[in-house]
């Protein structure tokens, strides 16, 4: 009966291919970004086959490595992984900010180490026995595993990759167990602060919450406790906001990346929404977008590769990209409902919720409707610390797949 | 299983999908919607119009001698975005370029507009620098150069007074200019001929459509798109003759003064020259303010041009106006002797004739010839100042000449009513009459007033507008348009009047008591009238003006030298000078 379950046969192929077809869509768009630069371009495109291959073998490897043994390396993991952060801090090299690691001739990005490390660790200590969410202590330990990562990210800095812990907290600890309504009076106060600046966002957004408090049907006074505390935010706000000084405004938005340099990020707003738009329905074909091959574009080979591909393969080829991400995010949460080990289940839903994350605020970025970060776009964009981090959790992904019946 | 989660798995499918339908719409919105816009967009980014400058017409002298041609020169550009990312690439440069780093940081800093837009950083580099730069290309991204196209000038003469130079259109000329094809950073005529001439010397620029990167580099020439190659500016043949020019620009290289030469044959202005000047290159790039300031307030005013736009009194050349008044009136009788002892009193007042000792009994020729004071001022009581007023204006004074120069200045001819209106009426005395008819006061002339003057008296009568462009030509087809030249016939005076002026003015440079005597050139009957012109800011200024020959003339002239002197011993020498090249010349010519 093991055996059987550990063949070939239990093996989601389709899951497989789709991840297979998504790497090489970001071939393509690798290739046809850097076709212009001749001999550097094609380096970048054959280092990203190399490093596509490896993590093809990265990946098989995970499959058939027992879940056990990451629930029993997790804090391992995780703790090498925060060490590397620490390294990187101090010997990191990088264009303004210490993002890799030199080990010879590859370079290496320990935040994409830490993204497993952290979802590894989150689900074992998620998962331990006694771990009772309605312990502030248990909340507190895990808040402070992504806070670690979070905060060492941050400082080299790497917002866009330091988001990925944060985002990764409350929708892993919900998913552990914590009650819906609990997540939602802590996402409330959020909403209404962030809405708190416009008359109409704020009336949606009390709206929303009103009903979903009036629907829970719990106490009145539960009810009017986080009514009165929402609208409390949604006042103050914009009075502390006025209070600061001008300089404190900007700092404050430049550090949620809502003000950029208009000659920078901006320009890449503008010129990433040029290539997209002109892609039109069909797009211009492949090595014929003249935004990528006039090199409007800075970093489209890496940040913005869905540039590349809304301009040469159009809305359909956007089209067909989402798609595979969604069956990709579907089967991921399907597993993680099914698989019978807690820890196998966290750390699938902990993999989806990083994906999740980086599809929407990578896409969301080149569309602008995100502010601009720096995240690479999951198994399309180039560098090969992200392709492997990605390929692992999705070796993890499939891994638990073909365990689902398994305890352990 | 733990707990069931398929509620929650339901929930996050949700979340997925509504976050999904965000992208997707979006995305709809750009490349369905919004279509149209950025593929116009995308468009506009790839191909991009280049503006190919054409060559400015060249600037001939009368003999088809090259005075004004173009050279090629190379500027230096820097993409910010890309340059200013390598220090190594800055320190690089600023060591080619001989500049120091953070001064190089600085000005592209203050220059640029964006960081893609290139910022012309040195505007003349030789090809030295050039070569150091093609040699470090790949360690200079966002380095580039541009050729552009440059005066100078061949035949040594740089006369910015008459050429006039080249500089960066500034934005009011870009209003003036609005429909044309002007656009910002572009050269354009700022004076002399360069500014009168600049529809001709222009051209029309070319156009190219290339497909460029971010960075504005060429990445391929689209020829199917059309385009059109510059049409080059016409080519000037000037009336100057570049060696009565380049003589008259050597002797005074270190004088004020001017000099105007003209044929009074046509109109034809053979040499226009004022110092001291400056050098036309300074303002091909940028000028500081300090440069600015110096030329501006400098004691001698070379920006000002003194053979047409700068205002003098005439001295005693002026007499010859009120000579032809009087001959016309009749109120000097050539017979008529004065007798001058060196002054002449009005009221209690003593005026002084030059020479103190007084000429004696002088008539008329030997007033003129003696350029005696006090002969005029005995006749200016029977003239009067109305005639003599009436006399200067028909001999156009205080009128522009009309001569294809920008700036000219009409210069002053009182009159009763202007002093009238200056001093209120009966509130002035007759001095101020004795003053003017010696050419002082407030009456003001310009040296090339004073040369159309004198080609009057030479020509009996007649005048042309004084001109400097004789044709201009297409370069490629060879079709010539010549300028066009109208003439006045001068009312109201008459054969005999001039001529007796003339034999006067003859007399001046070759009488034995004349004045001029260093005009006198063998085998040509020189005419002339000099003048030492007092001012109360220095030394006077040095006057003559002439014709020759006496009676068919071929050359009139007005030299004016500021503070140099007595007319006869500073500006007819450099008359004589002027004469002497010319029919030496003309000789030379006729013997081949």
């Amino acid at each position: 009966m093991l055996s059987e379950h550990r063949s070939i046969r239990h093996l989601d192929f389709k899951l497989l291919t789709t991840v297979v077809v998504l790497m090489l869509c970001g071939l393509i768009a690798i290739y046809s970004a850097t076709f212009v630069d001749s001999q550097a371009g094609q380096l970048n495109f054959k280092k990203q086959m190399i490093w596509g291959m490896f993590g093809l073998l990265v990946l098989v490897g995970t499959i058939f490595v027992p879940i056990r043994f990451f629930n029993k390396y997790a804090y391992t993991i995780y703790g090498t992984s925060i060490f590397l952060l620490f390294v990187v801090l101090i010997i990191g090299t990088g264009a303004g900010a210490e993002r890799w690691l030199e080990l010879g001739p590859i370079r290496i990005q320990p935040a994409e180490l830490a993204k497993v490390g952290t979802v590894l660790a989150l689900a074992k200590y998620l998962s331990k026995e006694n771990c009772n969410l309605r312990n502030f202590r248990e909340i507190a330990i895990s808040f402070s595993l992504v806070f670690l990562p979070f905060l060492l990210v941050m400082k080299q800095p790497d917002l866009g990759s330091a988001l990925v812990f944060l985002a990764l907290i409350l929708p892993i600890l919900h998913w552990a167990g914590l009650s819906s309504m609990v997540l939602f009076v802590l996402l409330a106060p959020l909403l209404s602060l962030v809405c708190a600046f416009n008359y109409y966002t704020f009336l949606i957004a009390m709206l929303i919450i009103s009903s979903v408090l009036f629907l829970s049907q719990r106490s009145l006074t539960f009810f009017l406790i986080n009514f009165i505390l929402n609208i409390g935010v949604g006042v103050v706000t914009p009075i502390i906001w006025n209070l600061l000084k001008e300089y404190q405004q900007k700092r404050i938005l430049t550090f949620l990346g809502l003000v950029t340099d208009p000659h920078g990020l901006g320009y890449q707003v503008i010129q990433s929404k040029v290539s997209i738009g002109s892609g039109g329905f069909l797009g211009k074909g492949f090595l014929q977008g003249t935004q990528t091959h006039l090199r409007f574009l800075p970093e489209q080979h890496t940040d913005f590769i869905f540039c590349v591909i809304g301009e040469e393969f159009g809305f359909l080829g956007i089209f067909v990209v989402l798609t595979l991400f969604f069956y990709l995010i579907f089967k991921g949460l399907t597993v993680a409902s099914e698989v019978k080990s807690k820890f196998s289940s966290l750390l699938v839903f902990g993999g989806v919720i990083i994906f999740l994350f980086q599809i929407v605020v990578n896409i969301g970025m080149t569309i602008g409707i995100v502010p601009v970060t720096g995240l690479p776009l999951p198994l399309l964009s180039y560098g090969g610390s992200s392709l492997i981090s990605n390929l692992v959790i999705v070796g993890l992904l499939l891994n638990a797949s073909r365990r689902r019946f398994e305890y352990f | 299983m733990y707990q069931d989660l398929s509620n929650l798995k339901r929930l996050y499918i949700l979340f997925t999908l509504v976050l999904f339908a965000i992208l997707i719409v979006r995305t709809g919105q750009l490349q369905l919607y919004q279509w149209d816009k950025y593929f116009r967009e995308s468009e506009k980014n790839r191909i991009r119009d280049i503006i190919i400058e054409p060559l400015r017409g060249l600037i001939f002298d009368r003999n088809g001698e090259i005075l004004v041609d173009n050279r090629p020169n190379y500027s230096v550009s820097v993409v910010p975005y890309e340059f200013l990312k390598a220090d190594s690439a800055i320190i690089l440069l600023s060591e080619i370029l001989n500049q120091r780093p953070d001064a190089l940081k600085k000005k592209i800093n203050k220059d640029k507009r964006g960081n893609f837009s290139p910022v012309k950083i040195n505007r003349q580099i030789d090809f030295k620098v050039l070569s150091a730069i093609e040699e470090r290309r790949l360690d200079l991204p966002g380095v580039f150069y541009n050729t552009e196209s440059r005066r100078y000038y061949p035949g040594g003469i740089k006369a910015p007074h008459l050429f006039g130079y080249l500089g960066e259109i500034t934005s009011a000329e870009l209003k003036k200019f609005k429909n044309t094809n002007y656009k910002q950073g572009d050269s354009i005529g700022k004076n002399g001929i360069e500014l009168q001439d600049e529809e001709y010397l222009r051209g029309t620029p070319g156009v190219k459509y290339i497909e460029v990167d971010v960075l504005g580099r060429e990445v391929r020439n689209l020829t199917d798109l059309g385009g059109r190659s510059p049409d080059p500016g016409r080519d000037l043949f000037l009336t100057i003759h570049a060696d009565i020019q380049r003589y008259l620009e050597d002797v005074m290289a270190d004088r004020k003064g001017a000099a105007v030469v003209l044929d009074p044959r046509n109109g034809d202005v053979l040499a226009l020259m004022s110092k001291p000047d400056y050098d036309p290159e300074i303002f091909s790039n940028p000028l500081t303010p300090e440069t600015w300031n110096q030329l501006v307030n400098h004691e001698n005013k070379p920006l000002y041009n003194r053979a047409s736009q700068s205002l003098f009194p005439p001295g005693s050349t002026y007499k010859l106006v009120l000579a032809a008044a009087g001959l016309e009136t009749g109120d000097i009788n050539l017979e008529e002797r004065v007798l001058c002892t060196g002054a002449h009193r009005l009221g209690n007042r003593l005026f002084h004739c030059w020479k103190k000792t007084g000429h004696g009994e002088v008539n008329f020729m030997a007033a003129v010839e003696q350029s005696c004071n006090v002969y005029f001022w005995e006749k200016s009581r029977d003239i009067g100042l109305g005639k003599w007023s009436e006399f200067s204006q028909n001999f156009q004074f205080g009128k522009l000449t009309k001569i294809d120069l920008p700036n000219e200045s009409p210069g002053l001819v009182p009159t009763k009513e202007y002093f009238d209106q200056k001093y209120g009426e009966k509130k002035w005395t007759r001095g101020l009459v004795l003053n003017l008819v010696v050419g002082q006061g407030d009456l003001l002339t310009t040296p090339l007033q004073m040369a159309q003057f004198a080609m009057i008296l030479g020509n009996e009568g007649v005048l042309f507008r004084p001109h400097l462009v004789k044709k201009n030509q297409d370069p490629l087809t060879g079709e010539v348009v010549f300028t066009k030249v109208d003439s006045i016939q001068i009312q109201g005076i008459s054969k005999k009047t001039y001529r007796t002026i003339k034999q006067g003015m003859n007399l001046v440079v070759n009488g034995v008591k004349g004045t001029a005597k260093s005009a006198r050139i063998r085998g040509v009957t020189v005419c002339g009238k000099t003048g030492t012109a007092q001012n109360p800011h220095g030394n006077d200024h040095a006057w003559f003006i002439g014709f020759a020959p006496m009676d068919k003339p071929e050359i009139a002239f007005c030299i004016m030298v500021e503070n140099g002197g007595s007319g006869g011993a500073v500006a007819a020498p450099i008359a004589g000078g002027v004469l002497s090249i010319y029919f030496k010349n003309k000789n030379f010519a006729s013997r081949n």
